[in-house]
């Protein structure tokens, strides 16, 4: 008797491949470690439950029907998953011709791990580390810049829109997103080296105690 | 031609998609041509597209995964019917009907006796708008209970096939129908047979089907095979053009 696989162990570029094969399973398993994070920022974006869902819904369908259009040179996964997300849900809003308030985008300091998640925990604990990473990223900077950037990621607002939205002039929307998206880069990447250091560290002394 | 000045203050907004067009054009055609800007404007990306993480964190229903994989499964092409591709539009749309016309005619075919066979040797369908023509085909073996119809239209550009009473081969074989001309055998269709001995396809053949003088169905590897390998299974003269 054939064993049905164990879609959990591979990775995501190669449930991918999977996909491109027609193996349900292995977009089950995609499902599993990505919907939480296409949920949450699908609702984010459109301030609400069931059209979030309905996006999830649309992001995972596109992936099946057209994962031969991933790129792995391009995107991590994750990251391709977001993008289409992302587009997505704006495209969503603005076929509605409505946007959420503009002081409401659903976005916060803190995670609210309450949920826990049915699959994976350890999947789980990693993009709660990477939420932390970038909420703490966030909390760097003014609340303007963190204003704008909201607007302009979560809201699909051009700048003319956010000067509109927030009654500032164009140039100061300018400076308020270049210097918060500057700072946000600096930081991300100052983070990602420490932890490079402390990976390597860490390896350097298990080899030491290994030898 | 590419602009030569660099983009540098425009890269933020433009990671976040939230330059006006015309500047979002400038960004791209200038990054077409200049490393440094393009580099510069990777780190913003990167940095642009870990903004999905700061969304609070919530849990879609539970029920979601049911539904999408009910979506998943709707959307998956039905299991092709073994046919041969092409055809005209028209007959794609009379094929069912033919088929079932057709079945209908083996099944009074098979419950009458010889006699009844006997004259609709010679039988022509008419229909409309057109004559369409149904050729019936004989068992080879005697003791078969095969049955089959070859179908043409009035043109001779298109034709379907019916046939009962051939069980299902194994994996590894299909039937493969002959049309005869000069003695030439050309193949017009590979097919198979479902549970209940049935089976159907569509006839492609070079040339207009008014041309072949005779037919006949053998059984072939599966796929098919340039040329009549197998057992014949069901025959039968087609016209006298």
């Amino acid at each position: 008797m054939k064993l049905p696989k164990d879609y959990a162990r591979y990775d995501d570029e190669k449930l991918i491949s999977l996909i491109i094969q027609a193996q349900e399973g292995a977009l089950a398993q995609l499902y599993d470690r990505y919907s939480r994070l296409i949920f949450s920022l699908a609702l984010a974006i459109v301030n609400d439950r069931a059209t979030a869902e309905e996006v999830t819904l649309d992001v995972f369908m596109r992936v099946w029907q057209k994962a031969a259009s991933y790129r792995v040179d391009q995107a991590k996964v994750s990251t391709w998953l977001t993008h289409i997300a992302r587009h997505h849900a704006i495209d969503v809003l603005r076929r509605r011709a409505v946007r959420p308030d503009q002081y409401t985008a659903n976005w916060e300091e803190e995670v609210s791990n309450d949920e826990l998640p049915e699959h994976d925990p350890q999947e789980f604990a990693e993009l709660s580390f990477q939420r932390e990473r970038v909420q703490a990223a966030l909390a760097q900077l003014p609340a303007d810049q963190k204003q704008a950037l909201v607007l302009a990621y979560f809201s699909g607002y051009t700048q003319s829109e956010i000067a509109d939205a927030l009654k500032q002039p164009l140039g100061t929307i300018k400076t308020r997103l270049r210097l918060g998206m500057q700072k946000l880069r600096d930081f991300l990447s100052d983070e990602r080296r420490r932890e490079d250091k402390s990976v390597k560290a860490e390896s350097a002394y298990n080899m030491t105690k290994e030898e | 031609m590419a602009d030569n000045t660099h983009v540098l203050d425009l890269l933020p907004a433009y990671a976040l998609g939230s330059l006006d067009s015309s500047e979002a054009d400038r960004v791209e055609e200038h990054l077409s041509s200049c490393l440094i800007c393009r580099a510069e404007s990777n780190s913003f990306q990167t940095a642009a597209d870990q903004l999905s993480f700061a969304a609070s964190d919530a849990a879609p229903s539970p029920d979601l995964k049911n539904r999408l994989m009910q979506r998943v499964q709707s959307a998956r092409p039905q299991p092709p019917i073994p046919v041969q591709p092409s055809a005209r539009s028209w007959l794609e749309r009379l094929l069912p009907a033919w088929s079932l016309a057709s079945s209908f005619l083996i099944i009074v075919l098979v419950g009458f006796n010889l006699l009844l066979w006997q004259r609709l040797n010679h039988l022509e369908v008419v229909t409309s708008p057109g004559k369409m023509r149904a050729v019936p085909l004989s068992a080879s073996d005697p003791a078969s209970r095969a049955t089959g119809f070859v179908l043409i239209s009035a043109d001779g550009d298109s034709g379907a096939l019916v046939v009962d009473g051939l069980p299902p081969l194994d994996e590894s074989q299909q039937y493969q129908l002959w049309l005869i001309r000069d003695g030439q055998r050309t193949s017009g269709a590979i097919f198979s047979t479902d549970e209940k001995n049935y089976g159907g396809t569509r006839i492609r053949a070079p040339g207009s089907l008014l041309e072949y003088t005779a037919a006949d169905i053998t059984i072939e590897p599966k796929g098919g095979s340039p040329k009549p390998t197998g057992t014949k299974v069901l025959g039968g003269p087609l016209f006298n053009p």
